[in-house]
């Protein structure tokens, strides 16, 4: 593991205006370069809340957080143009075309022309939709629209990404088309923060996880170290029940 | 739908309305029952106005039978007319033997005439015009037939007065010789409307119709513009968006950009209405004016100002329902009260001064400074200043808003 972190988060707390307490409490982490770092945890665990922070969405109560050598507070702007997001819901626009959509989102990241052009064509050939290239987002299918949300995140180039359950509600196809391309530009040197309640994929695709719960860290390693130390439990999903409880989530 | 509905508007509106400001020179369409009962001098003189009014049309008969008072109510009772006038028996006579005593009298205290023949004689009582309104006639047409009815029997009063003390000085003195020529009216009423322009503009229901819908239409944007900004949230469009290294402020200004684009376009349709599509079903084709410029830049800042309303509505709103409802309700009081369609002058007091705060009032008062008045740039000036200081207004708000109260830090 590389010894300077890409992301540094140090006692970051967020207390929303009329809640009781803290949707996150004081946590620090340091997240390294080329990980797939996942961020698990029931609803309502702070998961959220944590990646719209170190999205730039909104500002911490408290804390710091440092993105490739750059403050949040101050670097806002520069931060944004390293980092690619890929929110929950599927944001795109419903009226618009897949190409539409990218060329978009693709200029708001400063990319205009050819050089947009041909990453559109690449991205939509990679994930299989240049045959559906051309029709309106929303006559695409749950599986399609996920693998366009993602694309979305990735047309600038992005050495950092943030997904926000991006295989939620998809065909396994789709699933697997998503997490090996995942796998794929990390190997590239493309660092992951990824968010999940499917504690299989998180086992098999990250590197490192951090259970969340209740605005704390409950957990934090990997997840054959996480194992290990759990041995009465045989897989991530026992340990995250075990940590986490029974408890249904609101 | 956003070009093609305010056009159909504007034509409809202005049909509706044409009769309103062409009536004194068009074909008359409003029918009034005549009863004359008096079938003398008075009854024949209001009857002849109206005959020669270019509003009204005399019917003194229904199922070729003569009108009486019973027909005549039963008539406007049951909706089918909705004036009747019934002038009583004796009208004229009542009116001349009170002319001729009240002149009797005059004289005789000019020491002309026997004041002992009509010692004890007095003026008969009055007579009652009945005039029957359907309850949905409005006062103001009440007021102007009444008006005329009036007019009628001044002049014949008038006429009749001078003509009894001709008779009455004549018959006193028999070398007094009665001037020959009649008594002319003395005042013509001659309808001029000041324009800044070397050419007259004249008042007709384009000329209002047309900057009036198209206010509306263009403030109406506030509909699909809350609908897509409400959409972007809730899909999550916005998230994204504001994760992307684009200051808030552009995205937002980009959006005003859209809008503006697609007001100024709908205007140029509702404009070319005006011109082309209006005098088709025979209405008066819309004047531009000279100001081109100054229209231009009316345009752009009532625009401006509708957009700013959309955003603000938009950003504030916190669902598609809330917005809906809110945005078009506000829009159609603001239009009201803003004079787009009862003229502020026919308002109370009262609402007079609210009008005055309606950005929909500045925006028609700039417009019908060019339409009407052929005003310039520096006429429209105040208004157009107050439109830009809305706009900027609602976009402060805007901004501020999503800083503060929703997920923000750019």
């Amino acid at each position: 593991m590389a010894s300077q972190p890409i992301i540094e988060i140090r006692e970051l707390t967020k207390v929303y205006k009329g809640a009781d307490e803290p949707a996150v409490k004081a946590i620090s982490l340091d997240i390294f370069p080329n990980e797939i770092f996942g961020l698990l945890g029931p609803n309502g665990a702070g998961k959220t809340t944590t990646i719209s922070i170190l999205c730039g969405l909104f500002p911490a109560t408290k804390g710091s957080v440092m993105i490739d050598g750059l403050d949040s507070h101050t670097d806002l702007n520069k931060i944004k143009q390293i980092i690619g997001v890929v929110p929950q819901d599927i944001a795109l626009y419903p009226t618009l075309t897949d190409r539409e959509n990218l060329t978009f989102f693709g200029n708001m990241y400063g990319l205009y022309g050819s050089e947009l052009h041909d990453k559109v064509n690449h991205y939509l050939t990679e994930f299989g939709l240049e045959k559906h290239a051309g029709k309106t987002v929303s006559k695409y299918s749950g599986g399609m629209k996920r693998r366009v949300n993602l694309i979305a995140g990735l047309l600038h180039d992005p050495r950092i990404i943030f997904l926000d359950e991006p295989t939620v509600g998809i065909d396994v196809q789709s699933r697997v088309v998503i997490l090996e391309y995942l796998k794929e530009i990390n190997k590239k040197g493309v660092t992951i923060i990824y968010t999940s309640h499917y504690m299989e994929e998180a086992e098999n695709l990250c590197s490192r996880v951090a259970i969340i719960d209740r605005g704390n860290i409950i957990a934090l390693g990997n997840p054959k170290d996480l194992l290990e130390g759990h041995p009465e439990f045989k897989n991530l999903e026992n340990i995250f029940i075990h940590l986490t409880g029974k408890e249904m989530r609101d | 739908m956003l070009f093609i509905m305010p056009v159909v508007l504007i034509v409809i509106s202005s049909l509706m309305q044409e009769f309103g400001w062409s009536s004194l020179t068009k074909d008359p369409s409003i029918q009034v029952l005549f009863v004359d009962n008096d079938h003398d001098s008075l009854g024949l003189k209001i009857k002849d106005g109206f005959d020669g009014s270019d509003v009204f049309e005399v019917v003194d008969s229904l199922n070729h039978l003569p009108l009486t008072i019973e027909s005549a109510k039963q008539a406007v009772k049951k909706g089918d007319y909705l004036i009747a006038i019934v002038v009583p028996k004796g009208a004229t006579s009542t009116m001349r033997a009170n002319v001729r005593l009240s002149v009797a009298k005059t004289l005789a205290g000019f020491g002309l005439g026997n004041p002992m023949l009509f010692d004890g004689i007095t003026l008969r009582d009055s007579v009652d015009v009945t005039i029957f309104f359907d309850p949905t006639v409005k006062k103001t047409f009440k007021n102007a037939l009444i008006s005329s009815v009036r007019e009628n029997y001044y002049k014949f009063q008038t006429d009749w007065v001078f003509r009894t003390f001709n008779q009455e000085i004549a018959l006193q003195m028999p070398m007094y010789k009665p001037p020959k020529e009649a008594f002319n009216e003395i005042l013509h009423f001659r309808e001029v409307f000041p324009s800044y322009r070397e050419v007259e503009l004249i008042p007709n229901a384009t000329q209002h119709n047309v900057p009036a819908w198209t206010i509306f239409a263009m403030f109406f944007i506030v509909i699909p513009l809350t609908q897509s900004l409400i959409q972007e949230r809730e899909g999550g469009s916005l998230f994204r968006l504001l994760t992307m290294p684009v200051p808030y402020m552009t995205l937002l200004l980009g959006k005003v950009g859209v809008y503006l684009v697609v007001c100024l376009v709908q205007t140029v349709a509702m404009l070319l209405a005006g011109i082309l599509l209006l005098p088709l079903f025979g209405l008066p084709m819309l004047v531009l004016g000279d100001d081109l410029p100054g229209l231009f830049v009316m345009t752009l800042v009532v625009a401006m100002a509708a957009v700013g309303y959309g955003l603000m509505i938009g950003t504030i709103a916190k669902t598609h329902q809330q917005a809906a409802s809110f945005g078009s309700i506000t829009v159609i009081i603001l239009a009201a009260i803003g004079g787009l369609w009862v003229p502020i002058y026919l308002m109370p007091p009262i609402m007079r001064d609210i009008s005055l705060l309606s950005p929909l009032n500045w925006a028609i008062t700039g417009y019908y400074s060019i339409f009407l008045r052929g005003g310039d740039f520096w006429l429209i000036a105040p208004q157009a200043v107050r439109l830009l200081i809305f706009a900027f207004s609602t976009v402060l708000i805007t901004a501020l808003y999503q800083r503060y109260k929703r997920p923000l830090n750019n």
